[in-house]
This record gives structure tokens, C-alpha cells and sequence, in this order.
């Protein structure tokens, strides 16, 4: 499906390089580079995380459309892509997520080798607990319907989830004891900052400029169609703009007149002092509103449930702290004098239907990205190659056709929401 | 711990509190469009700003309020009862 | 080396005591932390470095020292320098193998330049397939220490709640001078200090500092109204002005969190003193002024023998005097107001001598820095405070407070012990008055940070962030590579993401990074502050384990007579008695009872009931009698369905509404929402009674006998009491009871709503009356395989979130000629719409074949087509039923579709032609 071109390289990235760069005391050329503003370019893409640079990346890459600029109000993946908990999976419920994300994990495992940029990914496994009937019900069907997908996942039992992970307690004795859950080898965790940092040295090196402190103020449609964007550092005429602007969607949108099935949460994570390696997996436990995973650093990684209501105030609270460590204590009592060390929060654009919103709006020549909800960073890379084509060759993807945002009003929602919960 | 004021019960815990949505009127279901009765469902204004908001206040005194919050600081300018009317 | 009797040391000589460090015992004093200890018995090095585990000492000889993170019995991260030692703890060196002395990883050194920071993004790309085996290298290298075994004994963790006027962190002397202060106001003070004593560095500052240190101790213990916490941390203010402290050190607990609510926090954290970054800067024996201020006066240890004394302050000569003091050789004293400076540490494995800036070498083992302080103002940043960098004293001060919060100490400013004490006063009376006590209101003396040298960073490589091995040269190259703002930096190189959480690191790591960038100390800014302050436990955090449980009245029986307990939500609930087939059979053949308590339980008085439920429900309900039932479903606005239940009239104004277990709390707001806030004109309370009743449903052919039995004041004959009818009465002598002729089992039933302090006398009554029926209880999973034979849906299983009514089968209730009810524009453009899958009822052709549920209806390869929702083997039909959704192309009774079992096998089912499995014309329940 896709044309690869060569494109131009950065210094390439090798331990042999290391090794020279060590010896020969050279520093290493910048990952990516500061640019004037051009008065116009072929495509503006709003927001420099991972959804953006992908974008602005496989434009490149992918349809040799470089003259591209990415525009990101603060420093790269300083929004939702530096403050997700980068769990990746494919495990998803409906049909239509589960090839979607499919496509992600793929593209993931091949990303290091692709962006020359080692992103850490780990496919350590991740394991979803249920605690009741119905949870084991929905893992079996979201099991079924991934096999049918060529997804690997299954159901397994206790004593397997015991031998996965020795420091789950899985006897009775807790108030919701674990029955059972969902076992998906390829799922994992990836250094978060190393993929915004490879699709950006990606991106730049093939031409794309990308601008940090540039805010987007107002987005300029005439006839039903987008000429252009003005920033903070001046106007750029442009025939095609992507919004990739995750918890600030609804905002962004609105500059264009756009209305959106979007609203904001925060979605809190706290991670703690290093520890052993002892966590060999992700962990999941919708019913007690919790994710856990162990970074190669050592570190725990903490998610939950979003906030229990609307806020564009990314400050951490103490009750998500509160939460987390109980509910982690009940899967694992072990770990009571295990400190946190941080906690942060990022902003979730969340939709009716648990699922993105992906392609042409009303706006002719604009488009969105948004919907991510709790996750976006999942689909950061297939998200870019579908918009990319999108963009690119003005057809709408098959992968992302469900997702688009006539849906709404024409009543065909994507069932996603049965898993999503706390789906990480 | 965000503490929110309840006109019946004064300020309380936010954990008290359960957010409902964004207050929005509903269309005359005999008359809408597909496309008006949708845009009631799913399309939110979501401001980062000042919002309506309908609260019930679940663990005190299971009322809804009719609040007015702001969605970056905050900050509440007004909270009534939801069904005492008022200026929308 | 233990010095004789120090005027102001901590330590019990009277109480000696033995620990172990790395196995082998170690003397110590009651008093000593671990780090005091283990320096007084002459060790130097407590840990090693994350990357290229070079050993390392002690540093600041205070909770913040990055060498001295150590393991004690199962606890990881313990920090050394601060964690009193006790008798028999077992202590060790984190992540050493195979020993501290002795560690292998040290080889890292060798690749050291190859290490730099970031090295593993830039390698281990590619064979991709080798990628996990370096990962499981590089997780080998994670630093820090082991979590406890799974079977290992919990601590004990708990919380508490306070609501101070006035909350002062920390116990040095202005935080004492604002407690007392305030106190004298009359406001209720609490005052918090990480020490296991009040006093700050007065403690170890002098015979001065002492004499002036007994009299405010002496003060605050006299003044009524201040609550001293000590060995307690304050780890965080969070909106709405709560403030998180974790208090450790209380009789047979392990931490407590409190939640304290004052009125006005005070921050009085005083200052960290900054190391200072040069070649061999963590070397053990280099040491901060505070650090062997601290060694020497408060654990009488001689930090070394021979010191060279680096100072830009007062501080650090008073450290000399102490050293001097003490019997250390001080060969020499740099200080750098006359323009001295240091430019490398040598030494392997410890400090050998010190290269001065004027070329000389002085050797000596301990070098001591005094190069300048850090005011903590992450405490007042992350709650919306501003810090700014004031370049004349070389830190960063508070600019702008929170609301709700004051300052005091130095974390605002330097002065004399007056000075802070004066402040400290003022600030204290204007806390009270803003809790609103009456407190004179004298105006707050200037604290103004006193002048210092700016010396972050000398001229040679040295580590910035000891915690993550981060050295000023990878700072550079991280700013060359193009991760030029401090975010970035911090993000690539990691610096001030350890344990200490840049209390020590992060101005030195912006002072490097503005040098590298040509920016300036202001242009780069700090990185954001975020909570908490201090780490935290998850022990403390989780605290006590409360869960609420909701059990029937008649639980114990159930119990009592070997129910398997069945986790619904927050009920638990008897899901069978031993044997579900049996408990089915019972009721299809004799009588069984059922505690169906959790049932969602409503009663409705007013006058605009009908259109309450006419407007809730897809059906009608407007002509409902006195004494009749109808069953109802609740759909969305969006149409789908969201609850379904039964409700009678009781009375002319009286319904009881019933809602499934699992939903009855989101029916109750349902309800309460529609009245409050579209129809607040309409006249109806809504009273929620599910635990007001204990429910129980008489189920099976001789059901009516069984009640008639135990029933005066209703006339249960058929013609009487028909099936969909309710009726008031006594039951078992109870009177107040509701009796429903209702039937989720397909059997002839009555539900009995019995008030609930006699539900369990009701309950025996039935079983002891009705022996010679048969009578037996029947559990969750019996009422389950009942109800799937007779092809009722409960919803959330038979129906999930997109579901609307049209594909539920509930065509027949659906009143599209009602003016309006919920979800109704929805259904008329479903009813109309392609499509649209259809719940049937499904039977395996193998008739001993339990299609697991959520197996899949595929057609061809993958394609999906539908799925099983609900299953189980029938005793009364002696086969598998099922129920399922289906594309409507095979909805057709008589289809044969194509299941998909989780073990592969493709096995036949087909589609029946009604829901109900047994009795589908519904002759049991009318009987």
C-alpha cells in the first residue's frame, strides 16, 4: 500500500557509531532543526506529538510531500504523548479496532528499524484481570473476535496469571478476587519520548519544518474551505490542515467552526522510585481502575480511569493517588513500601463511542485527528500512515473509514466502548 | 480534593459530586432532524472556559445542580438548583 | 571515627545496639541513622551509581542523599542518612553484584564514553530480534532495591484527618516562631518537621543556635494549641488547600497519612544546600558544609582525617571551624569571595586529593563544599505559586504564594536568628488572622536572600545528577543534539528524575543547560513542580482497606447452609447450594425460593406517575389499574436499552417500581434527573427502597399453595390474583408486605417484598411450611439457567452498549404512537432502518454442547455474524439453549448458523423460532 522513497538521513544511529562518536569525541549532528516560518506550505499539521510528527513524517516518507509544517504551541510531545503510561496493544473488541491497532503494533515493531531510532519497545505481554462474570464475558468475546483477526489474546486462568505474574494475589481473599483474564503476548510498553523524538528527526530530516512555541490562533476558511492558519508568530496560507490536538481538539476545532463529540478529562499516571525487576508485564485491572507496568529503568508506572469530570487543568490530585495505591495493593500487597515518586496528568479528548475521529470535516481541505481519548498513543504510528494517505491521496483509508466523524450524525457508532473502560 | 459548592449542603468534597454533562436543551423529539437530534446526543461544546454543567450532588443531598464552572481554573461563578429555573 | 560528647548530639550513648550491613554486624547508638552508623564504624562507601556504579558515599547526610539509598529487611530505597537505625535491622547495598566492594558492573566504566546519555536510543536498532535479550542487559542495570516477597508480612498503613487553622511545614526556628505565634492567637496549630526533633539547622549550628533552640522547644511544648509532628513529611498541597503529610515513627504503625485542611499553610522548609559539579564531585569524601555539620554535632562522627574546605559562604566556615573541632587536619580552606576556586577531585574509590584553581594539589580524603543554597519551592509551584531566579544570591526564590499559603524562613530570604525569628512571628500572626483569629497585625519584616556568588558548575566534567549518573558533559551534548529547552533536556537525559526529585540536582542541571544554550538561568526556566513533594508510600497512600459490602437480611443463612458465595458488585449472594440442576428442577417440578433482595426497589407517590413512566419506558402505561403489574423497558436517548424491570400500582397515587440489581442505583438518578430537571412541574417522590425489603421469589407449580399457606388478607386464587397483579397483605404473621404475581422463571411465582428486619423470619417460615411441597432454595445460577429456558434477556448481557430496543426483541413493547418517550426518535429511524442484528433464542445441534458465551457466529473465514450471549446446559430440556445475536439475514427460525468455540471448533446451531426455550406460550406463569 505504501511507496517507500528514500529519503535524505540523518547521521545513522549504530553502536558502532556510538562507539566512533566516543573515540573521536565528535558530537552528534542535532536531532532536528529551527526554521523561519514559511509564508505557505502544502500542509499544516497542528500539533507536535506523536499523531502529528507521524503524520507530518509519512507525508514524507510515504507520498513525498515535504513541503510540511508542524506546529506545536510548547516543546515536542509535551502534551498527551509525554504523559500517557505507552502501553501498547491490539486486544481491542470490535472488529474495526482490532485491525486498526493491529496495523499499529506492526508498525511499532518495525519502528526502531524504520526511524533508524531505537523507541525501547517491549512486548512484554499484557494481561487484563477480571474480577467478575460479565468482564471475563467481554474478555472472551474481545479474545474471539482478536483471533479472528490474527491477533494474538486469550483467556487464562488463575494459576497462570499466578506463574505470569508471582505477585498478583490470586486467592480469595481480596473483595473482588481475580477470576480470570486476558492474555495478549505482543502487547507491551514503548519509551514514549523516543518515538516523538524519532518521527520528529525522521520528519525533519526529510524536509518537514517543524516549529516549537508556535500556537495556532485561528484557522482561516473561506467558501467552506480552509486557506490557511494564523499563529502567534504570523499567518500561513495552506490548502490542506490536520488537527492532531488530542485534549485541546475541541478547541482547536472550533477556530474552524468545526463541532466536535469531544470532551476533555485529565488522565492522571504517577510513576515510583526504581525498583528490581520483578513485573515482567503490563497488568490491567478494569474493575479496580488500575494499569501497571515496570520500565526498563525500574520504575512502576501507574494509570487509572479518567477523571470523574471535565477539566483542562493537567495538575495531579491526592485522591488519584489514594485510588491507585489501593487498588494496586489489593492486586499486589506486596508492594506497600514502594514510594511514588511523581504524578502527572494529561488531557483526554474523549468520545461517545470510545473510539477516534479520523478524517475529512465539513471544512473542505481540513482535518482531524482527535477523539484519542485514553488511547492515542496506541495508534500514533498507523494514525499518521492512515491521515498521510488520507492527505496525500485525498481517499479515505479502509483501516480509518469507521472512524469518521459523519458517524455521529448518521448513527453508526463504533462499539468500542464495552472494552474501553479502562481498556490499557 | 476540589471542594464544590452545593446550595443546599455548602461547600462539600467533589467526590461527593457526580458529573453529568453538559446542560443542553433537548430538541422537540416530534420535530428534529436526525441531524439536530444527534448534535443533542453527541456534540459538546467543551470549552476550555466557562461551562453549563449539570451536577448531582449523589452522596449528599441528591439534587441536580446547574453549575457554572470553569473547565481550566476551576473556579465556580454560579451553582443553582436544577429545578428552580433561572437564567440559562 | 566517634568523637567524644558532643554538646548537641542525638545519639543514646546509653543505648547500644547491633544492625547489619551487608551481613555482617555493625555497633550503633539509639539515634544514629543508618548512614551515621555506618560512618561512625569507618565505611564510606554505601551504594553505586545507576549507569557506571561508581561507589558512592555519603553526600548530604540527610534524607535527600543520593549515596545512600539502601535496602532495610524488605523495604527498598530506604534512605540511610535519615532512617534511625533499630536493633537487629538488616541493611543493604542496592543492586551490587557481587558485592559493594567488589562490583562487577563497575566494568560499565570501561564503556563509559559509549554510555553517554542516551546511548540506548542511538543502538540495539537492529537485528530487531536480538532487541530483548539487551533489554533483559539493560533491566539488569535498573538501580534500586527489591520489592518484598509476595507472602511477606504487610505493614500497617492508616489515615487520619485534621483541620488546623494553621498548618506550618516545618519545625526550624521561623516555623516554630510562626506556630507559636499563632498559637498565641488562639488558632489550632500544626507543626510538621521531617526530624525526629523540632529545631532545623539549629540543631547542629552551634552553642548559640542550642541555647536559643531549648528556649523555643521549651515555648512550643508550653503553648497550648500546637500539635508537633515530627519524623513527618509534607508531601504535597493540592486544590482546595489540602495538604498530604505522611507521619512515621508511631507505635505499631507503619505510616500514617493525614489529610489536614488548614485554613493557612505556612512553608518553612528552609534551604538545601547545592553540591557542586566538578570532575570526581562524587567521589566518598566529598561532602557538603550541612553534611559534616550534621556528621559531627549530631551524631559525633569525625567525617574524615585530612579535609580541604571549599567555601562561597559563612556556612562553610563555620564547617571548618566545626571540622577543626573536631580533629580533622583542615589543610586548607578555598574560599572562593577571595576568588579561590576548586577544579578536580581525584582519587579511586575515594577522595585522595583536590586540585585547587591556582594548580596546586592538596591531598587529603574529605573535601567539603559550601557553594550555596536551594530554596524548596516546589511546595508553593505545584499549586499555582511562581518562583523567580535571583541572580545576586544564586537562587531561585518565591515570587508569588498560593492562595491560602505564607512563607517564612529561608525559604524566603536570610537574616540573623532574630531575623527569622521576627519573620517567622509576623508571618505566624497574619496566618492566624487569615483563619480568622484576632493576632496583632504588625507588618511582616523584609527576609531578603543575602548576597552569594553564582557556582554552579566549575570547569571540569562532573556529575550534575548523582541519583542518574548525568554529568555536565551529557547536559551539552543533549543541548547539541537539538533537546535544547530544559524539558527536553530532562526528558532525554533524565536529570532530576530520581529519587531525589532534583531537590538537589535541578538548579545545577538549569544553571549547565543555560550555559550550554547561551540563554541565561531565567530564559531557561525550571522544569515543572509536580506532587509529591516528597515520595510517598503506597502502604500510606492506600492506607486502611475499606470496602463496603451489602449483604440480605437472610445472608448468615445462606451461609449457614453451604451457599457458594457469588461477588455481584457491591452484594454477595448465594449462587447455588451445591447443586444449580437440582435447584432447577425443584422449582419446574415443586417449589423454590429465591433471595432476590438486590433487586432495585422503588416507590413512587404523587400524581404524575403516568407520565413519569409513560415518558421513562418505551411501553404505556397510562391506564394501569390499582393491583396490576406491567413489565417495562428503559431505553437512552440514544435508544438503546439501559434497564427493564416491573412496577405496580399500588394505590391511586402509590407505585412500586423495580429495576435490575446491577442498575437500580443509575435508575434511581434516572428517575430523579428527568423530574429535576425536564419535568420539574410534575408531582412525584421517588423513594428508594431495595434494602428497605428483603425480596424473595416463591417459584414452581406449587408455589401458590406454599403462599397461601403463609398469606392472610389476599385472595390468591387465580381468578383473584392473576398473573401481572400485586397485592398488599401478611405474610407469615408480617404485616406491610407486597405480593407480586410476577415471573422471571417461566414458572408460576410470587415475589414477596417483606420489610426488612423480617426477612429472615419470613424466609424459614417458607422453607419450614412448605417441607411436604418440596420447598428447597434456589441460587443465582439456578435462576439464571431458569430464566434462559424461558428466554428472558437481562440486560448488559443479552444486550450490550450499543444495543437498541429494536434488536433486543422488544418490538412488542414499543409504543411508537406515544407523543414522546425517551429514546424515541432513535427507535423510529432503527425501525426503519437495514441491518440491524436480532437477538434469537439458539440451540446446538449437538444437544450436549455448552457453546461457551461470547463464542462468534462466523460465516466463511472470519467473517463475523454474530455471537452468543448467554448459554447453559437445560436440565429441564435435558439439552444446550442459548441465546444470541444474529445478522438478519439468518434470523429466520429453522437457520443454521455456524458457531466458533474458543478451542477452534466450527459447530452448527440453529435459530429458533422464539426467545423462550420451555413454555414459550407461557402456560406455567398463567397457571
Amino acid at each position: 500500500m505504501k511507496l517507500r522513497r528514500s529519503l535524505p538521513r540523518p547521521a545513522r544511529y549504530s553502536g558502532f557509531g556510538l562507539l566512533r562518536h566516543a573515540l573521536g569525541g565528535a558530537p552528534w549532528p542535532p536531532v532536528w532543526r529551527r526554521h523561519d516560518l514559511r509564508d505557505r506550505y502544502d500542509v499544516v499539521v497542528i500539533g507536535g506529538g506523536v499523531h502529528g510528527l507521524a503524520t507530518a513524517y509519512y507525508l514524507a516518507a510515504n507520498h513525498g510531500v515535504n513541503n510540511v509544517a508542524v506546529l506545536e504551541r510548547g516543546y515536542l510531545g509535551g502534551g498527551a504523548s509525554g504523559r500517557n503510561t505507552a502501553i501498547i496493544r491490539s486486544n481491542y473488541l470490535t472488529p474495526e479496532g482490532v485491525a486498526f491497532y493491529h496495523r499499529s503494533v506492526r508498525l511499532y515493531e518495525s519502528l526502531a528499524a524504520d526511524l533508524n531510532f531505537n523507541v525501547m519497545f517491549s512486548q512484554r505481554g499484557h494481561l487484563t484481570l477480571a474480577h467478575t462474570d460479565s468482564a471475563l464475558r467481554t474478555m472472551r468475546w474481545r479474545a474471539e473476535v482478536n483471533k479472528l483477526q490474527g491477533v494474538d489474546s486469550s483467556l487464562v486462568g488463575r494459576s497462570e496469571i499466578g506463574s505470569l505474574v508471582p505477585h498478583l494475589d490470586v486467592s480469595d481473599r481480596p473483595r473482588f478476587p481475580i477470576l480470570g483474564g486476558l492474555w495478549h503476548p505482543p502487547g507491551g510498553i514503548v519509551r514514549h519520548d523516543a518515538v516523538v523524538w524519532g518521527y520528529a528527526r525522521g520528519a525533519d530530516a526529510a524536509g518537514v519544518h517543524l516549529h516549537q512555541d508556535t500556537e495556532v490562533v485561528g484557522i482561516d476558511v473561506t467558501g467552506g474551505r480552509v486557506q490557511g492558519v494564523r499563529t502567534n508568530r504570523g499567518r500561513i496560507a495552506a490548502p490542506a490542515v490536520v488537527a492532531c490536538t488530542a485534549g485541546w481538539a475541541s478547541t482547536v476545532c472550533d477556530l474552524a467552526g468545526v463541532a466536535l463529540p469531544i470532551t476533555t478529562f485529565p488522565l492522571q499516571a504517577a510513576v515510583t522510585e526504581p525498583v528490581r525487576p520483578f513485573l515482567d508485564t503490563v497488568v490491567v485491572s478494569g474493575t479496580r481502575h488500575v494499569y501497571v507496568s515496570q520500565t526498563d529503568r525500574g520504575e512502576l508506572v501507574f494509570g487509572a480511569a479518567v477523571d470523574p469530570f471535565p477539566s483542562y487543568s493537567s495538575r495531579g490530585s491526592l485522591e488519584f493517588t489514594e485510588g491507585v495505591a489501593a487498588h494496586v495493593l489489593e492486586l499486589m500487597p506486596a508492594l506497600a513500601p514502594v514510594r511514588i515518586l511523581r504524578q502527572w496528568a494529561g488531557l483526554c479528548d474523549m468520545t461517545p463511542d470510545f473510539s477516534p475521529v479520523m478524517g475529512p470535516t465539513p471544512v473542505e481541505g481540513f482535518y482531524v485527528d482527535v477523539g484519542w481519548g485514553t488511547y492515542g498513543f496506541k495508534a500514533g504510528p498507523v494514525a499518521g500512515e492512515t491521515m498521510a494517505s488520507l492527505v496525500a491521496t485525498g481517499k479515505t483509508p479502509d483501516l480509518i473509514a469507521p472512524f469518521d466523524l459523519a458517524r455521529f450524525t448518521d448513527g453508526r457508532l463504533v462499539g468500542e466502548r464495552g472494552a474501553a473502560a479502562v481498556g490499557h | 480534593m476540589v471542594l464544590l459548592p452545593c446550595p443546599h449542603c455548602g461547600p462539600r468534597d467533589a467526590a461527593e459530586f457526580g458529573y453529568v454533562g453538559e446542560r443542553a436543551a433537548r430538541p422537540d423529539p416530534g420535530a428534529a432532524t436526525p441531524q439536530q437530534w444527534r448534535g443533542y446526543l453527541y456534540l459538546r461544546r467543551n470549552p476550555a472556559g466557562w461551562a453549563d454543567e449539570l451536577w448531582l450532588h449523589r452522596a449528599g443531598c441528591g439534587r441536580y445542580l446547574a453549575m457554572s464552572r470553569h473547565t481550566v481554573t476551576g473556579d465556580i461563578r454560579a451553582v443553582r438548583d436544577a429545578a428552580t429555573g433561572g437564567a440559562d | 571515627m566517634r568523637l567524644d560528647g558532643q554538646p548537641g548530639e542525638v545519639i543514646h550513648r546509653g543505648t547500644p545496639l547491633t544492625f547489619t550491613w551487608n551481613g555482617r554486624p555493625y555497633p550503633a547508638f539509639a539515634g544514629d541513622t543508618i548512614g551515621s552508623a555506618l560512618a561512625a564504624a569507618g565505611e564510606r562507601v554505601f551504594s553505586r551509581s545507576l549507569k557506571y556504579h561508581r561507589p558512592r558515599g555519603l553526600l548530604t547526610a540527610d534524607g535527600n542523599d543520593p549515596g545512600c539509598l539502601v535496602q532495610v529487611d524488605g523495604e527498598p530505597n530506604v534512605r540511610g542518612a535519615h532512617r534511625r537505625v533499630s536493633a537487629g535491622m538488616a541493611v543493604t547495598a542496592q543492586g551490587v553484584w557481587p558485592s559493594l566492594r567488589f562490583d562487577l558492573k563497575a566494568l560499565n566504566r570501561l564503556a563509559g564514553p559509549a554510555l553517554s546519555t542516551g546511548f540506548y536510543y542511538k543502538t540495539f536498532i537492529r537485528p530487531r530480534r536480538l532487541w530483548p535479550y539487551y533489554e533483559r542487559v539493560l533491566r539488569r542495570f535498573s538501580p534500586g532495591g527489591r520489592v518484598p516477597s509476595p507472602s511477606s508480612p504487610a505493614g500497617r498503613y492508616e489515615h487520619r484527618y485534621a483541620h488546623p487553622d494553621v498548618l506550618v511545614a516545618g519545625g526550624g526556628p521561623a516555623g516554630m516562631a510562626a506556630a507559636l505565634a499563632a498559637a498565641e492567637a488562639g488558632a489550632r496549630v500544626m507543626l510538621v518537621d521531617d526530624q525526629p526533633a523540632l529545631g532545623g539547622h539549629l540543631r547542629w549550628g552551634g552553642p548559640d543556635g542550642l541555647a536559643a533552640l531549648a528556649q523555643l522547644r521549651a515555648a512550643v511544648a508550653a503553648a497550648g494549641g500546637i500539635e508537633v509532628l515530627t519524623d513527618s513529611v509534607v508531601t504535597g498541597q493540592y486544590e482546595g488547600g489540602l495538604v498530604a503529610v505522611v507521619q512515621h515513627g508511631l507505635p505499631g504503625l507503619t505510616e500514617r497519612l493525614v489529610k489536614a485542611r488548614p485554613r493557612q499553610l505556612v512553608a518553612a522548609a528552609g534551604l538545601i544546600e547545592r553540591p557542586y559539579v566538578i570532575a570526581g564531585n562524587d567521589l566518598p569524601g566529598v561532602m557538603l558544609s550541612t553534611a559534616v555539620r550534621r556528621l559531627i554535632n549530631l551524631y559525633a562522627v569525625r567525617p574524615g582525617a585530612r579535609a580541604v574546605v571549599f567555601t562561597a559562604n559563612d556556612d562553610g566556615t563555620a564547617a571548618a571551624a566545626d571540622l577543626a573541632r573536631a580533629g580533622v587536619d583542615v589543610r586548607r580552606v578555598v574560599d572562593a569571595r577571595d576568588g579561590g576556586d576548586i577544579v578536580r577531585v581525584r582519587g579511586r574509590g575515594g577522595v585522595r586529593a583536590v586540585e585547587c584553581g591556582d594548580g596546586s594539589v592538596v591531598r587529603c580524603d574529605l573535601l567539603v563544599t559550601a557553594v550555596g543554597w536551594t530554596a524548596p519551592t516546589g511546595l508553593l509551584t505545584m499549586t499555582g505559586g511562581r518562583a523567580a531566579y535571583r541572580a545576586g544570591a544564586a537562587r531561585f526564590v518565591p515570587t508569588e504564594l498560593p492562595d491560602g499559603v505564607l512563607a517564612t524562613g529561608g525559604l524566603v530570604g536570610d537574616g540573623t536568628l532574630a531575623e527569622l525569628i521576627g519573620h517567622g512571628r509576623a508571618v505566624g500572626q497574619a496566618a492566624a488572622r487569615r483563619a480568622g483569629r484576632t493576632a496583632p497585625a504588625s507588618p511582616v519584616p523584609d527576609l531578603v536572600p543575602a548576597p552569594h556568588p553564582e557556582l554552579f558548575a566549575g570547569r571540569t566534567n562532573g556529575f550534575v545528577d548523582f541519583t542518574e549518573d548525568v554529568s555536565t558533559k551529557d547536559l551539552a551534548a543533549a543541548v547539541a543534539e537539538g533537546y535544547d529547552s530544559i524539558e527536553l533536556v530532562k526528558r532525554y537525559t533524565t536529570a532530576t528524575m530520581g529519587p531525589t526529585q532534583g531537590k538537589l540536582e535541578a538548579v545545577n542541571t538549569i544553571a549547565v543547560v543555560a550555559a550550554a544554550t547561551g540563554r541565561g538561568i531565567p530564559e531557561t526556566g525550571t522544569t515543572t513542580a509536580r506532587p509529591p513533594y516528597a515520595p510517598v508510600s503506597l502502604g500510606a497512600l492506600a492506607g486502611r482497606n475499606y470496602q463496603p459490602v451489602r449483604r440480605s437480611p437472610m445472608h448468615d443463612w445462606h451461609v449457614a447452609h453451604g451457599a457458594t458465595p457469588l461477588v455481584a458488585g457491591a452484594w454477595i449472594r448465594p449462587d447455588h447450594y451445591g447443586d444449580p440442576a437440582g435447584e432447577v428442577r425443584a422449582v419446574r417440578q415443586g417449589v423454590g425460593i429465591i433471595d432476590v433482595t438486590p433487586l432495585g426497589k422503588f416507590e413512587l407517590r404523587g400524581p404524575h406517575i403516568p407520565d413519569l413512566l409513560e415518558l421513562l419506558y418505551v411501553n404505556r402505561w397510562r391506564k394501569l389499574a390499582v393491583g396490576a403489574v406491567r413489565y417495562g423497558v428503559m431505553c437512552t436517548e440514544d435508544g438503546v436499552v439501559f434497564d427493564d424491570g416491573v412496577t405496580g400500582r399500588l394505590g391511586e397515587h402509590r407505585y412500586l417500581l423495580t429495576a435490575t440489581s446491577s442498575g437500580a442505583e443509575a435508575v434511581g438518578e434516572w428517575l430523579e434527573r428527568w423530574l429535576q430537571t425536564e419535568r420539574a412541574h410534575w408531582r412525584v417522590h421517588v423513594v428508594p427502597m431495595t434494602d428497605a425489603y428483603a425480596s424473595i421469589n416463591v417459584a414452581g407449580p406449587r408455589s401458590r399453595e406454599l403462599v397461601r399457606r403463609l398469606t392472610t388478607g389476599i385472595d390468591l386464587s387465580p381468578e383473584a390474583f392473576p398473573y401481572m397483579r400485586v397485592r398488599l397483605g401478611e405474610v407469615a404473621g408480617v404485616p406491610d408486605c407486597v405480593v407480586w404475581r410476577i415471573g422471571f422463571t417461566g414458572e408460576l411465582s410470587y415475589e414477596l417484598h417483606v420489610p426488612a428486619g423480617n426477612g429472615l423470619r419470613v424466609w424459614e417460615a417458607l422453607l419450614a411450611t412448605g417441607v411436604d411441597l418440596g420447598v428447597r432454595p434456589f441460587g443465582v445460577e439456578a435462576q439464571r439457567i431458569l430464566r434462559l429456558e424461558k428466554g428472558h434477556l437481562v440486560v448488559g448481557q443479552d444486550t450490550d452498549g450499543l444495543t437498541q430496543a429494536y434488536s433486543a426483541g422488544l418490538d412488542w413493547a414499543i409504543k411508537m404512537d406515544k407523543d414522546d418517550f425517551v429514546g424515541k426518535p432513535e427507535l423510529a429511524w432503527q425501525r426503519v432502518r437495514d441491518g440491524q442484528v436480532v437477538l434469537v433464542g439458539l440451540q446446538p445441534a449437538d444437544p450436549e454442547l455448552v457453546p461457551p458465551e461470547s463464542s462468534q457466529l462466523v460465516e466463511g473465514d472470519r467473517r463475523i455474524v454474530g455471537r452468543i450471549t448467554s448459554s447453559r446446559f437445560s436440565p429441564t430440556l435435558d439439552r444446550s439453549i442459548a441465546l444470541g445475536f444474529v445478522a438478519p439475514d439468518l434470523a429466520e427460525p429453522g437457520t443454521v448458523v455456524t458457531m466458533l468455540l474458543p478451542d477452534g471448533r466450527r459447530l452448527p446451531a440453529r435459530v429458533m423460532p422464539q426467545l423462550a426455550h420451555v413454555d414459550p406460550e407461557g402456560k406455567r406463569l398463567h397457571g
